[in-house]
């Protein structure tokens, strides 16, 4: 080949690598960059005032006097919206029948709105339900509501034969030459010292239960129920592994059939589809061994130490074999036994790759979602002490964030507390990587010194 | 190295009591909720009203089919099997067999809504013309006097109570389109719907949003007023099913005649269905 062609295709591949590279950095970018800056707004947002009084009434945060003043403000605030309600609803008293007829839908409706914006109204009861206890705890949420209080969201359906066009059209038509009509102009332009929007950090949101499914509140259940899971699946998963792999590298023998088999069975085991552990584990763990009555941590732990068993055993076997074989036969030279060359030479000098493996795994388990449906996880339920993960099942943050974007009856109003489950998932997968590399770096430079 | 491995462990150790002292003391009794994506809105807000009320109770609530609900009931792996279908005699034997013995509490009622997109200039549909999108017979909306428009048809898995519900009361017996795109509850047929033209679904009456425009069926609107009244033609009863009736006076007892109280009355009715009494 001539000197020019060789080159030319060096320079070629050099350049697809760069091209390859230059792709895999923007899809990354362009995925987590939305997790990270969406993600975030479930701690940094501007919260209302009635995220405040939330905090102050549910969990006894917040600067009771200084809360109350405020509230006391918005109140001030919001009671023009209010007088003009109750002096229109006196005034449609006054009214003939059809009259009051025809603005009884458009009031209906005009309330209802009004509930999603502000809360309920001071003359009504408390609602039982949270989220009918407090208006918009976001100001992103209350911009939402007021676009539904100013604009009724109607289609054109002029042309039956084709598919209708979405017209927006100012409530305010409605009620023109009522008293209600300057409402809407009002709550435009007053609705931040109704809500009294304030940027925050609510960081709580990692460590706070969650009220009214999801609606308030953070996601300490989830959390948890994850941290549970994962550390769970190592307590089992570690122990077997490494003790099968140091088995296979040591002390069976290589050409054996049985062992052959044995390394097939792992492989395969790894190639196993998750969901297919997830009902296996119901099956065996729940329905068979009953290590649980119901789902439980305990069960849910169990399948994902399965499910992870053939990482660790093959990292660990790797780990085990890379150790140079001057070691093993200077200890064995030395007079060590079998057992004391493994506990004492091999393990020790094969720790940095075991731990990568196990801290990968651990990356893994947090992550999975099909093992724990139905052994362990839970659309809703309460933060866990270590006990009671033995015998009860948890939410935990892969399958809740599934269960908020496809099952929760309010999709749309809690995207925050999906984005949050994400990335506080993926800052968990990430701080285990990260924990992975330094270890690893760490205990290899001592081996080395 | 001992050293360092021992303060790994001790560090693990550390980390499990310190989550566990992050929550408060232990719940005393739990309850396992298991079942219909339908019924779980309402066992969710119930679970968080009796929790607020009693803390000792840990309460845990899982949407994975009424089907699925009953399986876990009868295999004694929850307390409470969610349905939005009553069980079926099948069911019934395997849990008698298994010395389980099903008592049915209805907790609300449901209608089924027909839903779709709101650009879709329909505003009524009748029994039969939903079994011919259903069957396959109509395929575009101009076959039902609606617009020129494929119909994009959405339908439940068979462990959905939903499902079963719809099959009985609107399909009659007719087999449902394998074309037919199937999701596997009640939120995600929301989502599809909401996001496809030319879509067709049906969901439980708490699931309707703005985003997604409920048909009139037979002339009559799928609202609270007409589903209680019996009028409407797709309505169900939603179960709670437990093993016996709960001793009184226990948290289960409690929480399974929630629905009898009027604060429970007033959570369905919050939720969007319709509670089994009306004063």
């Amino acid at each position: 080949m001539q000197l020019a062609t060789r080159k030319l295709l060096d320079r070629t591949f050099t350049g697809v690598g760069l091209l390859a590279v230059g792709l895999v950095a923007v899809a990354l970018v362009a995925m987590l960059g939305p997790i990270i800056t969406r993600g975030l707004g479930a701690f940094v947002f501007q919260e209302t005032i009635e995220h405040r009084r939330f905090l102050l009434e549910r969990f006894g945060r917040g600067d009771r006097s200084e809360i109350e003043a405020e509230w006391a403000e918005a109140q001030v605030a919001r009671e023009a919206i209010h007088g003009r309600i109750t002096q229109f609803e006196s005034e449609l008293r006054k009214l003939d029948w059809d009259q009051r007829q025809q603005y009884a839908g458009p009031l209906r409706d005009l309330k209802d709105v009004l509930h999603e914006l502000l809360g309920p109204f001071p003359d009504e009861p408390k609602p039982v339900m949270p989220r009918d206890q407090y208006g918009p705890t976001r100001w992103d949420r209350a911009q939402v509501a007021l676009e539904h209080v100013l604009f009724i969201e109607e289609y054109d359906y002029s042309d039956p034969t084709q598919m209708g066009k979405k017209v927006l059209i100012p409530r305010a038509n409605q009620f023109i030459g009522t008293s209600l009509a300057p409402l809407f102009g009002e709550l435009e332009t007053n609705l931040d010292k109704m809500l009294l929007p304030r940027r925050t950090f609510y960081w709580r949101f990692l460590f706070d239960e969650s009220v009214d499914a999801h609606l308030f509140g953070g996601i300490w259940p989830e959390v948890l129920g994850t941290l549970y899971l994962t550390l769970g699946a190592i307590v089992f998963a570690v122990p077997m592994g490494v003790i099968s792999a140091i088995y296979l590298v040591e002390y069976a023998r290589p050409e054996s059939r049985l062992v052959g088999l044995l390394r097939t069975c792992i492989s395969t085991l790894a190639g196993v589809p998750s969901i297919v552990f997830g009902l296996f584990g119901l099956a065996f763990f729940i329905n068979t061994v009953h290590v649980s009555q119901s789902k439980s941590v305990l069960a849910g732990s169990l399948t994902l130490a399965i499910l992870i068993l053939p990482l660790i055993i093959r990292a660990s076997e790797e780990a085990i074999r890379a150790v140079p074989a001057t070691y093993k036969e200077a200890a064995l030279s030395l007079g060590a036994g079998r057992w004391r060359t493994v506990v004492t030479v091999l393990l020790p000098a094969a720790l940095p790759g075991i731990l990568t493996g196990i801290v990968i795994s651990m990356g893994r388990a947090a992550g999975e979602t099909a093992p724990i449906i139905f052994t362990a996880a839970v659309s809703v339920g309460q933060p866990l002490a270590l006990w009671e993960a033995f015998s009860q099942p948890s939410p935990a943050l892969p399958w809740n964030i599934y269960n908020l974007c496809t099952e929760h009856e309010a999709v749309d109003a809690i995207r925050h507390v999906q984005y949050g489950m994400v990335f506080a998932l993926l800052a968990l997968v990430l701080m285990l990587n990260g924990l992975a590399i330094v270890l690893r770096a760490r205990i290899a430079k001592r081996l080395r010194g | 190295m001992k050293t360092r491995i021992q303060s790994l462990l001790m560090l693990a150790c550390g980390f499990a009591l310190g989550f566990s002292g992050q929550t408060n003391a232990a719940k005393t009794t739990k309850i396992v909720i298991d079942g219909s994506t339908t019924v779980g809105p309402i066992a969710k807000a119930f679970a968080g009203y009796a929790m607020e009320k009693n803390p000792d109770v840990n309460i845990t609530v899982s949407e994975s089919g009424s089907g699925n609900g009953a399986k876990a009931l009868i295999n004694g792996a929850c307390d409470i099997a969610d349905m939005s279908r009553f069980m079926k005699p099948n069911e019934f034997e395997a849990a008698v067999a298994k010395g389980v013995l099903p008592v049915a509490h209805v907790v609300a009622i449901d209608g089924i809504a027909i839903i779709v997109h709101p650009s879709n200039p329909m505003a009524a549909i009748t029994l039969d013309q939903i079994r011919d999108i259903y069957m396959g017979k109509a395929t575009n909306w101009k076959q039902v006097s609606g617009p020129d428009k494929q119909i994009v048809v959405i339908g439940r898995d068979t462990s959905s109570g939903t499902y079963e519900t719809f099959e009985s009361l609107v399909m009659r017996g007719e087999k449902v389109v394998s074309g037919a795109e199937n999701v596997g509850s009640n939120g995600q047929m929301r989502q599809r719907v909401q996001t496809t033209d030319g879509a067709i679904g049906y969901v439980g009456l708490g699931f309707i949003d703005r985003s997604v425009k409920p048909l009139k069926v037979d002339g009559i609107a799928p609202d609270m007023g007409e589903v209680a009244t019996g009028r409407y033609p797709i309505a169900r009863p939603l179960y709670m099913f437990t093993n016996g009736y709960p001793k009184l006076g226990t948290p289960l007892h409690a929480f399974v005649t929630l629905y009898l109280t009027p604060k429970g009355q007033e959570i369905i009715e919050s939720i969007g269905f319709v509670p089994v009494t009306r004063y």
